[in-house]
């Protein structure tokens, strides 16, 4: 489990990080999203006490990270791919991290095999792909068997297959009932693999809350799809009682407003035949853009996400 | 999506004393120094530059001074060799540090190691034991060969002893030096600028001009203080002044790197 507590970062008059509170539970996949320069990074990087707060505290497991002397058993993290010292081998550079943390080398060949780095690992980071040094930074987060992983933006430079095996591995290790928090801008992997969403802008918090309350949020628009052979019948009548409509490239007509049973029930009335009705619920894309659009005046009325967790 | 199959509790009642943490920190930083290229370079210019310019030294001797009545002492090979092969050990030390801050690895290094005054203690005790140990060892290889090169000098233990305590304190706080510089200023141009103005330019510099106060100037750098330990020049200058010069400034850069290690972001 992560604790944040009104944790704040400022550089001279910006602030960087304003006063985030926020639990990361164990055994869920909790997303990390905000904007560029929203302070996902300098926030993790609190966490794990590579930067000093300028105010509040971050717990890792119940006790500050820099505190620990087997940190690498309590948190995994990769923040950076590519920091990492070019000249050195990836298995040398894990035998580093195992050597800190009186860990036996055999742990960085089986952290090896589990990311897929096989004889690669020998090579000079030099030479590594970013895809590769994303690998080996996940293996670098494995190594103590922690039980609480950050992740920052661990996807990037991986191809579909590394992509798919990052969602996997996620998943697996909060079923496994870790604490992991993942940061990603890719929205659409971010829907397919998180169970709860920390969604920051400008420092602040904007949501906290499971994903599926994000998606059925204030901020998320149900739309209805409907086809009818009476196109301009229904939509006249459902422009008349005040929903938004949008006719699409097929023929169809795009609902906003409305649940799928009042355009049933409107389509009835003006006596247009049905072909086809569906909710659709908005991605979670729409949603983030439309929290993040501007986070100060979203601020204001996050509260109805903020807290709505469980 | 889920429910929680087992929540894992945190294994933390087994927490390491810190004798414990520092001897693995230790042995971290000392995996690290040898599994970079870098290392090993800087130990072929140091041996190349120390042992090579000591027996330099000694066939220039072989002409000259030294005869069987009236023998030399063969200290002076190692010596001269350190002078200048000692820059070659100090940018072993400064490099193993500077070299975290351009790749960014020192974020990694304190996710392993984040109880910083470990860290500390590690990384100026590594390098600092490396470079003395290997320094010293080149030193009384330059006055062994220099030995087989010209049989009228000699090696008494007690003179040899007393010139590799002296080569080993120069290395010893000028490697200090290099990595509170690195520390400190966390490029590599930057710090090495520094460490070669302050231990070798600088000194020769300020006294070469023939300006009394810049000579005078001179007289507080370390780089002079390591002559005198070295070459016993200048004369006017104490044993304990010298020492207490490259000591102090060994003593500052520690302070002032750690300062910034200990004290501010990972960067």
């Amino acid at each position: 489990m992560i604790e944040v507590r009104g944790l704040t970062k400022t550089y001279g008059a910006v602030r960087a990080v304003d006063d985030l509170t926020f639990d990361v539970q164990p055994g869920k996949v909790t997303g990390f999203l905000g904007p560029n320069g929203a302070g996902k990074s300098t926030t993790m990087r609190m966490v794990l006490g590579l930067d000093r707060p300028t105010a509040g505290s971050a717990l890792v497991g119940g006790r500050p990270f820099a505190r620990l002397g087997e940190p690498l058993r309590a948190a995994g993290a990769l923040l950076d791919a590519q920091a990492v010292h070019p000249g050195r081998s990836g298995r040398d550079h894990l035998r580093v991290a195992a050597r800190s943390q009186g860990l036996p080398s055999r742990r960085v060949d089986e952290v090896i095999d589990q990311v897929g780095l096989g004889s690669a690992a020998k090579r000079r980071v030099k030479g590594y792909s970013l895809g590769m040094r994303q690998r080996l930074g996940i293996a670098g987060a494995l190594l103590g068997d922690p039980a609480v992983l950050l992740f920052d933006e661990p996807m990037n430079g991986l191809d579909l297959d590394g992509v798919r095996w990052v969602r996997g591995l996620v998943r697996r290790l909060a079923d496994e009932g870790r604490t992991v928090l993942l940061s990603s801008h890719l929205m659409s992997e971010m829907e397919q693999t998180a169970d709860h969403l920390v969604i920051i802008g400008r420092g602040r918090l904007i949501a906290d809350a499971p994903i599926a309350e994000v998606l059925r949020g204030r901020h998320a628009h149900a739309k209805v799809r409907v086809r009818t052979p009476a196109l301009d019948d229904l939509a006249g009548a459902l422009l008349r009682r005040g929903f938004r409509v949008h006719p699409t490239d097929g023929g169809e007509l795009l609902v906003e407003g409305a649940p799928a049973e009042t355009v049933g029930d409107v389509a009835l009335e003006v006596g247009a035949s049905v072909h086809r009705l569906a909710e659709e619920h908005s991605s979670l894309e729409e949603v983030y853009l439309d929290l993040t659009g501007d986070s100060v005046q979203y601020k204001v009325s996050a509260p109805d996400l903020v807290g709505a967790r469980r | 999506m889920t429910a929680a199959t087992a929540v894992r509790q945190p294994a933390r009642s087994t927490e390491p004393g810190t004798t414990t943490v520092l001897s693995r920190a230790a042995g971290a930083e000392w995996v690290r120094l040898r599994t970079v290229r870098t290392t090993w370079w800087c130990l072929v210019a140091a041996t190349v530059t120390i042992v090579g310019l000591g027996a330099i030294a000694a066939a220039d001797d072989a002409e000259g001074t030294a005869t069987a009545a009236n023998p030399i002492v063969s200290t002076f090979a190692g010596e001269y060799g350190v002078l200048l092969g000692q820059f070659a050990l100090l940018v072993l030390a400064l490099l193993a540090v500077t070299s975290e801050y351009a790749s960014g690895a020192i974020g990694p290094t304190l996710s392993w190691t984040p109880r910083r005054g470990v860290l500390l203690a590690a990384r100026i005790a590594v390098p600092a034991i490396v470079v003395t140990v290997v320094g010293v060892a080149l030193a009384l290889t330059a006055d062994v060969v220099a030995l087989l090169i010209d049989p009228d000098l000699t090696l008494p233990v007690e003179d040899g002893a007393g010139s590799l305590a002296r080569i080993a304190a120069v290395l010893a706080a000028g490697a200090v030096m290099a990595v509170g510089a690195g520390l400190l200023l966390r490029s590599t141009a930057g710090a090495l600028a520094t460490v070669f103005l302050l231990q070798l330019v600088l000194p020769f510099l300020f006294q070469s001009f023939g300006v009394q106060w810049l000579a005078d100037l001179a007289e507080w750098l370390p780089g002079t203080g390591a002559v005198r330990l070295l070459l016993d020049e200048p004369m006017d200058m104490s044993l304990g002044h010298a020492a207490a010069l490259v000591v102090g400034w060994a003593g500052l850069a520690l302070a002032a790197g750690g300062w910034r290690l200990l004290r501010r972001d990972a960067g």
